[in-house]
């Protein structure tokens, strides 16, 4: 069978380099994270999905639910909106980190890594990275969907500095699915527990509708839970000077754009450290 | 020993705090040889590979490979080690050469090397036609042959091959025969676990075989034969309920122990086929019609049965099943 010919000599065994681990485990980072795009792409459904869902969100709330919120003082729908459901596309994105690890736990493909001589921080690096790149591109396209329809940011360095808040507040969140991922081993378990969290967490919250037309009861977790907080920062970041006093204290809780972004960062590192030694002290056990 | 390439001494592993999926197993595995890990399902067999090959740690006991504690130094075992097995970890989405790329880049070579490293092993593999169309438009054939290439791209000294040929055709499983021949001819290192008798038979040097988490025999394949004193002659009987009356009535002309297996009687026939002959008269005198009658080497099946009292691929337990699909 010629198929199974075989070298004339066998060839001598590759150059393993040694360098750095830290320059290694770079390396490794970007190799998986492309490996993890490559995937993505070869999607389409999830391609499609990724670019359908913001566009149809903007646009149903802006035309259907848009005319029905009260409570704005003088703002325009539009201009509330955007920020509310950029947080709401990157935080179910976060479910895709998650689920993206289950898979490749199912699959063995997990073990296959583990066998190598690889960074172990690698398999979340490269993950997190390209989860982010993707949802950075979710977040272009809705901004462009917004501008279409009226969205009006104050100025340009307000919105990439939400931008950039809110990617790093769902890579936080990611690590909370890649923990659940490791731990169920099964995609179809992550993604029903995606909907019960983020749903709750982001209704519940300032992304649609002011807190203030909320029942009391409601209120008071709506304002303070932190993708509120987040959302706030990010409205803030994007409205800069042309926030009136009023809208200040009834749409954003009264602080500062200053204080509520160290607010949301705070939250951020509180999540993602926490999520993030979890994960690795789970990947670790994998061994037990 | 600083011949082995393989080494394990009384490696313990439990999950749970009652599920002994490894109890206290011991094996070498020679430089330049093949050991095949044989049993049934739910044995430990991938529990040892997992334990081997640094993805699990053993609760006692100790193991080496290439002279380096798995426990003590997993990152350098990874630098000495492939493994390939029966859930071909390939990446679906990936093409042949993307897959083998990836594997090399992980293992820390050259973005280059590691392009003409997966050309030469996607033509070595009859992959090459294959090799930019994604894994999952592969057959289950062509899926493993590309995992075991995967396991290969760094030329690992030492490979471990979990149930390579599980779940595939006859024809897949000739290939992939052939390619491990090869690979052992250019002087790697494997162990490999199996179920299947003929592979251990065909491939593997020394064997050890595995059941209920124990090495309970070990030896070539033509040792463990030799425990049962040559040639069998082989009764199937057209019904089970048949076999109990017919090994009473074939014990004056065994050799030893008569085996049954359902409708499957197997008598040691240490005169040949002066003892087909008494066999055939014994049951000729009483009437008994058998199905089917042959003289035969014994085969690893009887070395079995012999040992466990169950046939190889019989599961004599749901519960170990259950621990390595769990731990797969």
């Amino acid at each position: 069978m010629t198929m199974l010919a075989k070298e004339s000599a066998p060839p001598s065994r590759p150059v393993v380099a040694t360098g750095s681990s830290f320059a290694w485990a770079l390396r490794d980072t970007s190799a998986m994270a492309g490996r993890n795009l490559r995937r993505l792409l070869r999607t389409p459904e999830q391609v499609v999905f990724n670019l359908v869902s913001p566009i149809m969100f903007v646009l149903l709330f802006r035309y259907v639910f848009g005319g029905a919120i009260k409570g704005l003082q003088g703002l325009n729908y539009v201009n509330y909106l955007v920020p509310g459901i950029a947080v709401q596309t990157v935080l179910f994105s976060a479910g895709v980190t998650g689920f993206a690890l289950a898979d490749d736990m199912q699959k063995g493909f997990i073990n296959r890594l583990r066998s190598l001589p690889m960074a172990r921080s690698a398999v979340f690096g490269g993950r997190v990275a390209s989860d982010t790149l993707n949802n950075g591109f979710g977040l272009i396209i809705l901004i462009a969907t917004g501008f279409a329809v009226g969205f009006r940011p104050a100025n340009a360095v307000g919105l990439v500095l939400a931008a950039l808040l809110l990617l790093l507040f769902a890579l936080a969140v990611s690590l909370g699915y890649a923990l659940i991922g490791l731990s169920v081993r099964s995609p179809e378990a992550v993604n029903a527990a995606t909907f019960p969290i983020i749903f709750p967490l982001t209704f519940a919250s300032s992304a649609f509708v002011p807190v203030a037309t909320m029942p009391g009861w409601l209120q008071g977790f709506a304002t303070h839970q932190p993708v509120s907080v987040v959302i706030n920062a990010a409205r803030s970041l994007i409205l800069g000077d042309t926030a009136t006093a009023q809208q200040r204290t009834e749409l954003l809780g009264g602080s500062s754009t200053g204080s509520l972004v160290m607010l949301s960062l705070a939250w951020t590192i509180g999540i993602g450290a926490f999520f993030g030694m979890l994960c690795a002290r789970k990947y670790r056990r994998l061994t037990e | 020993m600083t011949d082995s390439a393989v080494s394990a001494e009384n490696v313990v592993k439990s999950f749970g705090s009652d599920i002994k999926a490894l109890d206290g197993v011991s094996l070498e595995v020679e430089r330049g040889t093949v050991l095949g890990l044989l049993g049934p399902n739910g044995a430990g067999k991938t529990t040892m590979v997992n334990v081997l090959t640094t993805l699990l740690r053993p609760d006692s006991g100790r193991a080496t490979v290439m002279g380096i504690d798995v426990v003590a130094d997993p990152a350098a075992v990874r630098r000495s080690i492939g493994l390939a097995g029966q859930f071909a970890a390939v990446d679906d989405n990936l093409t042949g050469t993307e897959n083998l790329v990836l594997v090399g880049r992980l293992n820390h070579m050259a973005t280059a090397t590691s392009k003409t490293r997966a050309r030469e092993l996607l033509d070595r593999f009859g992959l090459s036609d294959a090799a930019g169309r994604p894994a999952k438009t592969y057959s289950g054939g062509m899926r493993r042959r590309l995992d075991l290439a995967a396991a290969l791209v760094a030329q690992p000294p030492v490979l471990f091959l979990d149930e390579p040929t599980t779940g595939l055709d006859p024809r897949s499983r000739q290939d992939l025969w052939v390619v491990i021949e090869d690979l052992v001819r250019d002087g790697t290192t494997v162990l490999l676990t199996t179920q299947y008798l003929e592979e251990a038979d065909r491939l593997a040097d020394r064997i050890s075989v595995v059941d209920h988490g124990r090495v309970i025999a070990e030896g070539t394949s033509a040792e463990l034969k030799s425990q049962l004193g040559g040639a069998v002659v082989e009764v199937t009987l057209a019904d089970a309920d048949e076999a109990a009356h017919v090994r009473r009535l074939l014990d004056g002309v065994a050799d030893g122990d008569i085996a049954v297996d359902d409708e499957v009687v197997r008598v040691p026939a240490g005169k040949g086929t002066s003892t087909l002959a008494a066999v055939v008269r014994a049951l000729d005198a009483e009437g008994v019609t058998a199905r089917g009658l042959q003289l035969r080497e014994p085969s690893l099946d009887d070395v079995f049965l012999a040992l466990t009292g169950h046939g190889a691929q019989n599961v004599t337990t749901t519960r170990d099943d259950d621990v390595e699909r769990s731990n797969a």
